[in-house]
């Protein structure tokens, strides 16, 4: 045990990073005989257990080595651990292991499941490498790659069109906010020439001081580094108006769609704001908390109306990443990682038990040969009396989603939610709509999620009537198990112990952030109260509509925009896609006309020199040469006359030969 | 001017027209007989060398021999033949005529030139033998002098020129033997 | 007195007749007869460098000897006349161009 103790936490903590890496090289190597998967499992649950052991109230440390240098600029790869890197460390090898087990069974029979395996190990080494990255540089090498590996995962069925088109759409959105990014990290190193997160953004670092730098640049760059950060955040985590990718990348795997798209790298973004927190002046604040809230509100309006499970869920992600984005926004940011925290392990179980649910329909739909669409909630209904333990989980997973007490989501939303009325009231005036809008999207969540639940595994089956041709079973026990490991990280017990009221939760006390705004005792009272009542009541108005059916939904204007989500993809196709087109089109039409003309005139020319060089080698140059040949020709043919056999003339030459001799001879 | 000088002029005026005519008569026989007097007079001239010998050697062998020689391949040569050879010749300066005349007098120049520039250069074994002597004087026994020189210091080249000329006998009536004896 | 020049001299002239008669007559007996011409300009020359050596008697044993070569010359030739005639039934030189290429 000596070992293990007193094994240095950096090192396990590279421990952690390296094992999913080691995982993918021995993927990458062994390639198609590697299907099992058991490498990259046992690599993450080592990873897990190792983030557990090291997991919280260490107290905050950093290792560096040196990279590379430029000039005397010296560059570091190194490993911060304090209590946000190491929540998220734990988080992500927590939320993985069961995913990782849980695509055994998932993933089971699949052709390309060594690429699977392999993306997967890569995925896990860049997000933990990402959390713990002590500088910006790598963290953002590691926020590249975990883009990468995303957008393979997207795109593993690439055989698919639609997989491919959602990888290529994933990875062009994901590089506009790469380019703020990079901004942002070009802005922080001209003004403080480092990378360091701890120099920069600890208490009383150097992002907090601004002003006091020699050399400083203006406040506005201050505004544009925010915003430049946010825009990164913003790519990532899927707020308005970039969120387009997300609900297109659910083409990937369900458990892909889980880790990836629902608890981990999407939290990325959020995770990044809270690290750049300091250096966030008051605007981009605003800009954040609006930008939060529309996304918030808009993702949760466009899933009331959706008909595929797993965009239901993808709005809901979005939304919910709408939440912790207010969180950053108003400064509880604290809240939004605790938010985070317990949303990763909420939606991470509700994608995997609508996982579960597309694998029985797909294969019941196999089975049957009926041709209807597997993630169709439509198509779905009763399931509960065929899935019940999935059923059960998939309950816990969306009260916890709705923010229903004694669940771990109702401590976190009911802590943004009051904190953001808190900050309102603290504002006044048109701030009081943050808050507002918050609820409303909170009642609004709990209606979309009864009515995904209800769809699902309430009323009648649709085709009940096929039953007998095949059955639907329960969810095997590989999947069911990672499910109910995620279903007791959904109740309040694990996060607090008491159910009511969030501050005692151990995150939020640990991080101990002092907020800008006072606290109102009434609201932490009645918001909950509004929140839970509210939800029972969308949740009847459910009940009437999908399983009583009172009455018929309207496909009103309202629902046609919720339902093409706000014909978000339409404007870009006309806004950006189009003109972008136009402009290829146009430097398609310049390439060929003007550069290919030119290219072309520059051939004719070529063309009509090299006739001319042709003409004057065959006239002149060969001119020469056959006027040489013709020269040579004709004295041989004049002395051919000379050789005409008579002995005579031989000797006339011959003598003439003597004569010339005789007389050159006299004259010299 | 001495009776040698004139019998010397007269010699040499009559080898040297004699010559001529025989290069331009069309006719063969005719230039074959002047050719008769082109040898006497030359024969004549080699007595002004005081090579009485020599001389007669001359006449013996010329033209005893090879002009006897001649007149007979002429004889055997048929009518037709020499009056084609006539006919043939009828222009007066055909063009390798003019050509043959031009290299000829250019050569006569040449040797004439060259006579003319070293006739005071004697060279030295004359100037020599003319201060001892030892030169050939018109009382001299030159056929007993030539009778000995040849079985004694030029008695090879003697036995060479004698197998050389049996060698020319045999070849010659070996050549114009009849192709169809071969 | 007849000097060396006399001789040379003349032996020049006949050399030269000869010489135009080898290169000017189409008939070959013409020719030998050219041939015969410039031999004797050369025996002249012999007899003439001869007559100023009286140990050796070089000229005179060497004017007999081109004598006789001369002789066997025309021997010979005169046989290979009548070869060509033969063979060409012309003893035309112009039409004898049998070496032409």
């Amino acid at each position: 045990m000596d070992f293990l103790t007193n094994i240095s936490p950096i090192s396990c903590s590279l421990l952690v990073v390296l094992l999913p890496f080691l995982a993918f090289l021995y993927q990458a190597i062994v390639g198609r005989k590697a299907r099992s998967g058991n490498v990259s499992l046992v690599a993450i649950s080592l990873s897990a257990i190792l983030s557990i052991y090291l997991f919280w109230n260490q107290s905050p440390i950093e290792s560096n080595i040196e990279w590379f240098r430029i000039g005397d600029k010296r560059f570091f790869l190194g490993i911060l651990l304090n209590n946000t890197t190491l929540l998220m460390q734990a988080l992500v090898s927590i939320v993985a292991l069961p995913v990782h087990i849980y695509s055994k069974a998932y993933m089971k029979g699949d052709s390309g499941i060594h690429r699977y395996w392999m993306y997967l190990s890569l995925f896990c080494f860049a997000m933990l490498g990402l959390v713990v990255s002590s500088n910006l540089l790598q963290l953002y090498i590691f926020w590249e790659l975990v883009g990468f590996a995303s957008y393979l995962l997207i795109g593993f069925w690439f055989t698919k069109e639609s997989a491919a088109q959602a990888n290529k759409k994933a990875f062009i959105i994901n590089r506009i906010g790469d380019l703020g990014f990079l901004i942002g990290l070009a802005i922080v190193y001209a003004q403080f020439g480092t990378f360091n997160i701890v120099e920069l953004f600890a208490v009383n670092g150097l992002a907090e001081n601004w002003f006091s730098q020699v050399n400083s640049l203006s406040g506005t760059w201050l505004t544009v580094a925010g915003c430049a950060f946010f825009l990164g955040a913003m790519a990532k985590s899927a707020q308005f108006p970039l969120h387009v990718w997300l609900p297109d990348a659910m083409e990937g795997p369900t458990s892909v769609s889980s880790l990836i798209h629902a608890a981990t790298m999407v939290a990325a973004g959020v995770f990044l704001l809270a690290t750049v927190f300091p250096l966030l002046n008051e605007t981009v604040l605003l800009i954040i908390a609006i930008i939060g809230t529309t996304t918030a509100l808009l993702a949760a309006f466009f899933a009331l109306t959706q008909n595929d499970i797993k965009k239901i869920l993808a709005f809901s992600t979005i939304s919910q990443l709408g939440f912790m984005v207010v969180g950053i926004g108003i400064g509880a940011w604290d809240a939004a990682l605790f938010h985070l925290t317990t949303h990763a392990f909420f939606k991470c179980l509700l994608f995997l038990a609508a996982g579960a649910v597309i694998h029985e329909m797909a294969h019941f739909k196999h089975e049957t040969n009926l041709d209807f669409d597997p993630q169709d909630i439509n198509f779905m209904g009763g399931l509960k009396n065929y899935m019940p333990k999935t059923a059960l989980l998939m309950g816990i997973a969306s009260l916890a989603l709705a923010g229903f007490p004694l669940t771990s989501g109702f401590l976190s939303k009911d802590a943004l939610v009051i904190s953001t009325f808190e900050w309102a009231v603290a504002k006044g005036g048109l701030y009081y709509a943050f808050p507002i809008i918050l609820i409303a999207v909170s009642l609004m969540t709990s209606f979309y999620i009864g009515r995904l639940i209800l769809k699902t595994f309430f009323g009648d089956f649709a085709f009940a009537k096929n039953l007998k041709a095949a059955k639907i079973h329960e969810a095997s026990k590989t999947m069911i198990y990672p499910m109910a490991f995620l279903a007791l990280f959904c109740l309040f017990i694990v996060f607090s112990w008491n159910p009511i009221s969030y501050h005692l939760s151990w995150v939020l006390k640990e991080f101990n952030l002092t907020y800008t705004f006072e606290e109102i005792h009434s609201l932490h009272i009645l918001i909950p109260v509004i929140l839970t009542v509210g939800s029972l009541l969308m949740w009847w108005i459910g009940y009437q509509l999908y399983i009583q059916k009172k009455q018929q939904v309207k496909q009103n204007a309202l629902f046609r925009f919720s339902f093409n989500q706000g014909y978000l993809n339409e404007f870009y196709a006309k806004t950006i896609i189009k003109p972008t087109l136009l402009l290829a089109n146009f430097s398609y039409w310049f390439d060929r006309t003007i550069i290919d003309g030119l290219v072309d005139l520059l051939s004719k020319i070529t063309v009509a020199l090299s006739n001319l060089f042709a003409w004057v080698d065959k006239y002149i140059v060969d001119g020469i040469v056959n006027a040489f040949g013709s020269i040579a020709y004709g004295t041989g043919n004049l002395l051919r006359w000379v050789q005409n056999g008579r002995l005579q003339s031989y000797l006339g030459f011959a003598f003439t030969m003597v004569l010339l001799g005789l007389i050159y001879l006299i004259v010299i | 001017m001495t009776l040698e000088v004139i019998l010397f002029y007269a010699f040499a005026l009559l080898a040297i027209g004699s010559a001529l005519l025989v290069v331009s008569l069309k006719n063969l026989a005719r230039a074959l007989f002047l050719f008769f007097i082109v040898l006497f007079a030359m024969a004549g001239l080699y007595l002004f060398a005081l090579a009485d010998f020599v001389a007669i050697t001359q006449i013996l062998i010329y033209v005893g021999g090879v002009l006897i020689l001649m007149i007979f391949a002429f004889m055997l040569s048929n009518k037709e033949l020499l009056a084609d050879l006539q006919n043939t010749s009828k222009q007066f300066l055909s063009l390798p005529n003019w050509q043959a005349a031009v290299l000829a007098i250019g050569f006569l120049a040449a040797i004439s030139y060259g006579i003319y520039e070293w006739q005071d250069f004697t060279p030295d074994w004359i100037t020599t033998n003319l201060r001892n002597g030892q030169v050939i004087k018109p009382t001299d026994n030159t056929i007993n002098e030539i009778g000995y020189k040849f079985i004694t210091q030029y008695v090879l080249a003697f036995e060479v020129i004698s197998i050389f000329l049996l060698m020319v006998l045999i070849g010659a009536a070996h050549i114009s033997r009849r192709e169809e004896q071969a | 007195m007849i000097t060396l020049t006399h001789c040379l001299v003349v032996s020049a002239c006949i050399f030269c007749i000869g010489l135009y008669a080898v290169l000017a007559k189409r008939n070959a007996i013409m020719v030998l007869v050219g041939i015969e011409l410039m031999i004797n300009a050369a025996i002249l020359n012999f007899v003439a460098f001869g007559k100023y050596d009286e140990s050796n008697y070089g000229g005179q044993i060497f004017a007999l000897f081109a004598i006789v070569l001369a002789a066997a010359a025309v021997a010979v030739g005169l046989a290979i006349i009548l070869n060509v005639y033969r063979k060409n039934k012309t003893i035309n030189l112009d039409d004898i161009t049998d070496l032409r290429d």
